[in-house]
C-alpha cells in the first residue's frame, strides 16, 4: 500500500470539509455573558444612587440606568434561547442532563433582573450564563 | 468532465474518528452509485464536504457526520439529492 500512498501523494488535493461549519462559526455565549455583567453592574450602580433628595442628574441616572439593566436583561434572556435552540444538540444534552433546567432557570432569572433591583439576583443570572458558557466550551472544540 | 478520481484533504472532526483532520482520501467520481454506509463527498453551496450516508428515499440522500457532536449534517440542512453526491471515498492514506 506504501507505492499506491506515493502515487496518490502525486495527485493534486483539495479540501473536503468536515466541520460543524455552520453554526459553531457563529454561536458564542460571550455576549450573553457581557449582558449578565451589565445587568450586574446596573443594580450595583442604582443601589449607589442617593436614595434621599435626588437631584434632576440623579433622577436622569436612575432612569437611565434601569433602561439599560432591562434592555441587557431582554438581550441576555435571547442569547441563552438562541444557544439553546440552535447550538445545542441532543449529544450535548445527553453529557450535560441539566442543561434544559439550567437554562429555563437563566431565562427566569433574566425576567426577575427585570423585575427587580436585586443585586442577589443577578449575580445569580451572572453564575448561571457561566455555567451555560462552561458546558458550550466544553461542547465547543474548534 | 470531472476526473474519475480525486484526492482531498480531511478538514474538521465531523467524520472522526473515521477520518481525521489533515488526513488524505481518494475518491472515485465515475459511475457512483451511492449505497447506505458509504462516505461520500457532497457539494453543498459550491463547498465539498464528506458525510456518511444514513438513508436514501428514492432521491433523497440523509447524511451525517460519524462526530455527531460536531457535525453539520442532514440533521441541519435536511436531505441531499442524489445529484449532489460527487464522489464515493473508497480510500484513506495514514
Amino acid at each position: 500500500m506504501k507505492l499506491l500512498d506515493a502515487l496518490i501523494k502525486i495527485l493534486p488535493s483539495k479540501p473536503v470539509y468536515a466541520h460543524c461549519d455552520i453554526p459553531c462559526g457563529i454561536y458564542d455565549p460571550h455576549s450573553a455573558q457581557l449582558a449578565a455583567k451589565t445587568v450586574l453592574t446596573m443594580v450595583q450602580k442604582i443601589n449607589e444612587l442617593p436614595k434621599e433628595n435626588p437631584t434632576v442628574e440623579d433622577r436622569n441616572s436612575f432612569v437611565r440606568m434601569v433602561k439599560v439593566k432591562e434592555e441587557h436583561a431582554e438581550l441576555c434572556k435571547r442569547e441563552i434561547l438562541i444557544l439553546w435552540t440552535d447550538y445545542f444538540k441532543p449529544e450535548h444534552l445527553e453529557k450535560f442532563p441539566d442543561l434544559h433546567d439550567l437554562v429555563w432557570k437563566c431565562a427566569k432569572l433574566c425576567s426577575e433582573n427585570k423585575r427587580h433591583v436585586d443585586e442577589g439576583k443577578a449575580e445569580e443570572l451572572v453564575e448561571a450564563v457561566d455555567k451555560i458558557a462552561d458546558i458550550f466550551e466544553k461542547t465547543h472544540t474548534h | 468532465m470531472k476526473a474519475p478520481i480525486s484526492r482531498f484533504i480531511v478538514n474538521g472532526n465531523s467524520m472522526s474518528p473515521t477520518l481525521k483532520d489533515g488526513q488524505d482520501v481518494l475518491s472515485v467520481n465515475w459511475f457512483v452509485n451511492p449505497k447506505v454506509g458509504d462516505i461520500v463527498v457532497i457539494k453543498i453551496e459550491d463547498k465539498e464536504i464528506v458525510k456518511r450516508i444514513q438513508s436514501i428515499h428514492d432521491r433523497e440522500v440523509f447524511v451525517e457526520g460519524d462526530n455527531k457532536e460536531e457535525s453539520t449534517d442532514s440533521r441541519y440542512f435536511g436531505p441531499i439529492s442524489r445529484d449532489q453526491i460527487k464522489g464515493k471515498v473508497v480510500y484513506r492514506l495514514w
